[in-house]
């Protein structure tokens, strides 16, 4: 049987004249990972604001584990995890110490507290270095750290706010190898944000956010489906050009998508051929794929996933209007 | 309840961890009592001795600025800590603790014990010029001012954690403070005698709650009893607020009603601001 952990209803917020949130909807089932992914600025930080408690909606509900994010605030925030994007971690403090002030900030039973840090800190293997100062920690150890952190009070659902950002290749698969353990092992229900493909991949569903509401949502597979095909990706002399040639021959929706166009046909190496020997404007590079999540965003939101990163502009996240 | 006491405990085990801070905040209260207090005396001794007027002659500017740089250690420490609230916000732990189940009211007031439980170990610390300044103070007056202390520092971390919920940087907040205290500390008779101020200032002194800490600290430190009217009012130990003279129990008692209006300010807007 089915049991839905997380129920969103309706959900807006408005800023002024500014609607940020325009009623959203969705239901998370116990143990699901939940990819919520989205451009900047389309309300997603406001939306999982909203459903931490930090944050009142304008209108609609929000149910976490059956207790409502209004009403029940408290309940709802012993029921949650939350690993902030940003570090917070007393650095002055040594792990345990932070672990320990966690443990009483959440109420965990007095007899049950020395156990449980050690548990979770084992299974982030930073038991060794427990009496250590946080400042002395590596930026994954960091990480690990609020992983271990944020289970340490049992949370049903686990916020994970782009929860590897910024660290190596090697720091995130190891990351990720404890995320998936625990989903399988606990049961634990995950809302992730994030900007990277392969992480969203992890995604049992995928929600899509774009000027504050949902415009799709989906398993990875179907979202890729949802492309038709392969995707055709061609770098020519002149792309304005191409653009208009492209879409009058073949009637296609090309994309810009950096220096490159892209676009998505039935039978990506059959078209190929033909394609290279019609095309007018000269083709510098081309290539077929099959659809990627990023292909995905792209079409739907005429972004691309990374663009985020790679432009620098991103917003501080979690409430950071109330702050 | 325990979360007040984890908001408590962490302030406590990093004022003992950061080894810079506890020796740097002996620093300021030192070059006080030393260039104040020892130049000082000397002068004003040596004014009162070619005066000829021997009622003068129990007169010590030292033993007069001590209780005033308990007072200002006590008083600027309290109010300096709530600093910590604004760094939090800063360094993002403040969310860690906002997005936990503990009451906003728990935390402000966890924070104004932290402030205050310093406040006071840094004003004890002071007593350690003790012997060097040739200054007595008996024990039976320390553990008199211990409770005083609390009191002082109860009501000055509020204001503290008032001024910090209103303020996004820690740059703000140390103007604002600095704008606040220094005109608290001057206009409170820790380092001059209120006698015959004009009546703009006079005024000020009065309403600044600081001069009725400083008073109680002077009062409990310093062996009133034994002094002449006259050294008495060199000293500015007549306190009177429109003519009444002002007791030790008025004194208190002023004190902690200003403290319990700050703390529920410093309570209703810290939930606020969160």
């Amino acid at each position: 049987m089915t049991e839905n952990v997380i129920e969103v209803d309706g959900l807006r917020k408005s800023f002024g004249d500014f609607e940020a949130v325009k009623g959203v909807e969705f239901t998370i089932q116990k143990g699901e990972i939940f990819g919520f992914l989205g451009p900047n600025g389309a309300g997603k930080t406001t939306t999982i604001n909203m459903l931490c408690t930090m944050m009142k909606p304008t209108a609609g509900t929000g149910r976490i584990c059956c207790h409502d994010i209004q009403s029940e605030k408290s309940t709802v925030r012993e029921c949650i995890g939350i690993i902030f994007q940003e570090n917070t971690l007393d650095e002055k403090l040594t792990a345990e110490e932070n672990l320990m002030l966690h443990c009483k900030f959440y109420r965990v039973p007095k007899s049950e507290r020395n156990g449980r840090i050690e548990e979770v800190l084992r299974m982030v293997d930073l038991y060794e270095k427990r009496k250590d100062v946080v400042e002395r920690y590596s930026g994954g150890m960091k990480r690990r750290l609020e992983i271990a952190r944020g289970l340490l009070h049992y949370p049903k659902v686990l916020f994970l706010d782009e929860p590897t950002v910024g660290l190596d290749p090697q720091t995130r698969t190891h990351i990720w190898d404890y995320i998936l353990e625990l989903k399988n092992r606990e049961g634990i229900t995950i809302f992730l944000t994030t900007h990277y493909m392969d992480e969203a991949e992890y995604s049992d569903r995928i929600a899509i956010m774009d000027h504050g509401k949902i415009i799709a949502l989906d398993t990875p597979d179907n979202l890729k489906k949802m492309i038709g095909g392969d995707v055709i990706e061609v770098i020519t002399e002149d792309n304005g050009k191409a653009i208009e040639e492209i879409s009058q021959r073949y009637g296609n929706d090309v994309k810009a998508k950096g220096d490159s166009l892209a676009f998505s046909v039935k039978n990506g190496s059959e078209f190929l051929t033909g394609f290279v020997k019609q095309m007018i404007v000269p083709i510098k590079n081309i290539s077929v794929h099959r659809p990627t999540l990023n292909d995905v965003f792209l079409n739907l939101t005429g972004r691309e996933i990374r663009d985020e990163i790679t432009n620098g502009t991103k917003k501080p996240k979690f409430g950071h209007r109330r702050f | 309840m325990e979360a007040i006491f984890a908001v408590w405990q962490r302030d406590i085990i990093k004022f003992f961890r950061d080894r810079a801070r506890l020796f740097g905040s002996f620093a300021m209260p030192l070059m006080f009592l030393l260039i104040f207090g020892v130049g000082m005396n000397g002068a004003l001794s040596s004014m009162f001795s070619t005066s000829g007027m021997d009622q003068f002659t129990g007169f010590n500017y030292v033993s007069f600025i001590f209780p005033g740089i308990i007072a200002m250690t006590v008083f600027s420490t309290s109010i300096f800590s709530a600093l910590s609230v604004v760094t939090d916000r800063e360094e993002g732990y403040m969310k860690e603790i906002l997005v936990s189940p503990v009451s906003r009211t728990y935390v402000a007031i966890g924070k104004i014990f932290g402030s205050a439980t310093v406040a006071v170990i840094q004003g004890l610390l002071m007593l350690a010029f003790v012997p060097l300044i040739g200054v007595e103070v008996e024990l039976m007056n320390i553990i008199k001012l211990i409770p005083a202390m609390l009191l002082v520092a109860f009501t000055l971390s509020s204001i503290g954690l008032l001024v910090a919920s209103t303020l996004k940087t820690a740059t703000g907040f140390q103007a604002v403070i600095q704008v606040l205290i220094f005109p608290m500390l001057f206009l409170s008779g820790a380092f001059f005698p209120l006698n015959g101020m004009p009546g703009w200032m006079n005024a000020l002194v009065k309403v600044n709650p600081m001069t009725y800490a400083v008073d109680m600290f002077k009062h409990i430190m310093l062996d009133v009893g034994s002094m002449n009217e006259v050294l008495k009012q060199a000293m500015g130990l007549n306190l009177k607020l429109l003519g009444h003279s002002v007791s030790t129990l008025e004194e208190i008692t002023f004190i902690a009603c200003i403290g319990a209006l700050f703390v529920m300010l410093a309570t209703v807007f810290f939930n606020r601001s969160g």
